[in-house]
């Protein structure tokens, strides 16, 4: 079902438009460190002028992927079919590598709430978001991965681990899962299962690109604000997924308190160090 | 869709929404579900501070502060993009109490909102000023204007576009935006070459033609808005100028009237 395009390997940022100065104008459009960008998708849907060119131009010379924060695929409202029509002309626009979105909910009855709500984890939401998954992939003509969210309240109905929730809902939709590594800390945190129980629970197969960011620790819990480097436990977690799935496309989220470029492409040679000790370790015993 | 799924979700917004309990019935205990409370305003609050920079600066952060609540609780968003969550706000501003009575605010919000537009809306093909010389002179009556998707047109009773100048430009405003002795129309666009947004204020003419243009009047109708007395000639002399100002902004996508 995929149709042709670049493949994706290696290690991307996301691309904020703080960094198109340097992108552009410094580097012309090719920066060392740098394999892929990734966009919100909502910030180009049906966009023109400035933001447009600027895309493109940065296109030319990079692989991008497309991640979305309000397909609500998890929501009890329809799917909102004006909202993918515009997803599928950006995707025919940029024809990205990867077009993913958050296993989440963003609002009901016409409203959006702008954040990634929880999910109950239970067979009644599984076959409810497995099916819209489904309906979404053959509307785009191409798998979407699905991407764990950082969360901070359970419900009482839940009825497994948020582990096995992911699991069931990938293989019952066929997509894949976009692994976000410090969300998996996040969570685990702050429900207090073990992350690592998280990461042998997944199928290694499904995963086709990670995430990595930093936090806010506020004392009993944590909260998912990508405005920090990556802190340490985040990387040993990364480290030991990538021991277990080897080699998968990984990118640094910053959403806030952005830094110069150079200083998230440095961060980036971080991942690119320890995803190879990872793999020699996984050489080794395998 | 009826189950526990969207009795669930229903809660959950109504809390986030308006604080309404209903919810904890179905939370897990040892959650945080403050984090959302919190989150959803400040988020959003944060994003209308940044798309409202020059009305954020003229109403200070308290009044802002209350502004920004006052309209969320009016109109939650309902586009996907969070871009679309003030396309309302101008208006808003304008007819709520006590914010009516402080009519340059309304006026700035406005004009932010056009300039926002200016600067990212979808692309169009814009009519060249060789296309528009080479129309025969009998197909000039004829004409109908579609105009850029980045052109909008404003009428402010007070000329806002100094203090926010000021504000991005990050310099300190001279003087609070003055009361117009009548209101006024601003053309604001985008530069086809640099896509820079671009304001200029129309002469009173100008915006009724433009007004009646946008409405899908041909060129025989706008120059008879034009008010010369008797002397027609010289209408059509100035509104063939005017249309000629247009296309030179880059403002008509197309002589035919169609939407661009
Ligand atoms: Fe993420």
């Amino acid at each position: 079902m995929e149709p042709r395009r670049d493949s994706l390997s290696g290690f991307g940022l996301g691309l904020r438009t703080q960094h198109y100065p340097a992108i552009l104008e410094e580097h012309d459009g090719r920066a060392e460190g740098v394999d892929w960008f990734e966009i919100i998708s909502e910030n180009y849907i049906d966009v023109g002028g400035a933001p447009r060119r600027n895309l493109m131009r940065i296109r030319e010379h990079y692989p991008m992927v497309m991640h979305g924060v309000s397909l609500s695929i998890g929501g009890t409202d329809p799917l909102d079919m004006d909202y993918l029509a515009g997803l599928k002309r950006l995707i025919d626009m940029v024809e990205p590598a990867l077009v993913s979105d958050h296993l989440c909910w963003t609002g009901v009855h016409g409203i959006n709430l702008h954040d990634l709500l929880p999910l109950p984890f239970t067979l009644e939401t599984v076959r409810h978001v497995a099916e819209r998954i489904a309906r979404v992939q053959d509307y785009l003509g191409r798998h979407i991965l699905i991407e764990n969210a950082s969360t901070y309240t359970a419900f009482a109905a839940d009825e497994m681990s948020e582990w096995e929730f992911v699991t069931e809902i990938a293989e019952r939709a066929d997509c894949h899962i976009l692994l976000d590594v410090n969300n998996i800390y996040v969570s685990a945190f702050n429900h207090g299962f073990q992350a690592l129980d998280y990461l042998a629970g997944v199928p290694a197969g499904r995963i086709k690109q990670i995430h990595l960011a930093g936090h806010s620790h506020e004392g009993d819990y944590i909260i998912d604000t990508h405005d920090h480097p990556v802190p340490d436990p985040v990387w040993e977690l990364y480290g030991r997924a990538i021991e277990r799935l080897g080699p998968v496309p990984t990118m640094i989220e910053r959403d806030d308190n952005i830094p110069p470029f150079e200083e998230l492409v440095r961060e980036l040679q971080q991942a690119r160090a320890l995803s190879e000790a990872a793999l020699h370790k996984r050489e080794a015993a395998q | 869709m009826s189950g526990q799924l969207s009795r669930i979700q229903a809660a959950f917004q109504h809390r986030m929404l308006s604080g309404a309990d209903g919810l904890e019935p179905y939370l897990a205990e040892g959650g945080h579900i403050g984090v959302y409370d919190h989150a959803y305003r400040a988020r959003l609050q944060e994003i209308l501070a940044g798309d409202f920079p020059a009305l954020h600066s003229l109403m200070g952060d308290e009044a802002f502060g209350q502004v920004i609540n006052g309209y969320l609780d009016a109109h939650p968003s309902r586009r996907r993009s969070v871009r679309w969550l003030g396309a309302a706000l101008g208006d808003w501003l304008r007819e709520t109490a006590p914010w009516s009575a402080h009519r340059e605010a309304a006026d700035m919000a406005a004009f932010e909102w056009a300039l926002g537009l200016a600067f990212d809306a979808p692309d169009a093909p814009v009519v060249a000023q060789a296309d528009l010389m080479a129309t025969a002179a009998e197909s000039w009556p004829g004409l109908r204007f579609g105009f850029h998707p980045a052109l909008t047109v404003i009428s402010l009773h007070h000329d806002v576009t100094g203090f926010q100048q000021a504000v991005t430009g990050e310099r300190e405003p001279e003087a609070a935006p003055e009361p117009l002795d009548r209101p006024a129309s601003w053309a604001i666009w985008r530069d086809h070459d640099s896509l820079i947004a671009m304001f200029r204020r129309l002469e009173p003419d100008e915006a009724a033609m433009l007004d009646n243009a946008r409405a899908g009047a041909d060129f025989s109708v706008l120059c008879d808005t034009l008010s010369f007395g008797a002397d027609s000639d010289d209408a059509a002399m100035r509104a063939a100028g005017l249309v000629l100002g247009w296309v030179q902004s880059g403002w008509v996508s197309n002589l035919n009237g169609d939407a661009a």
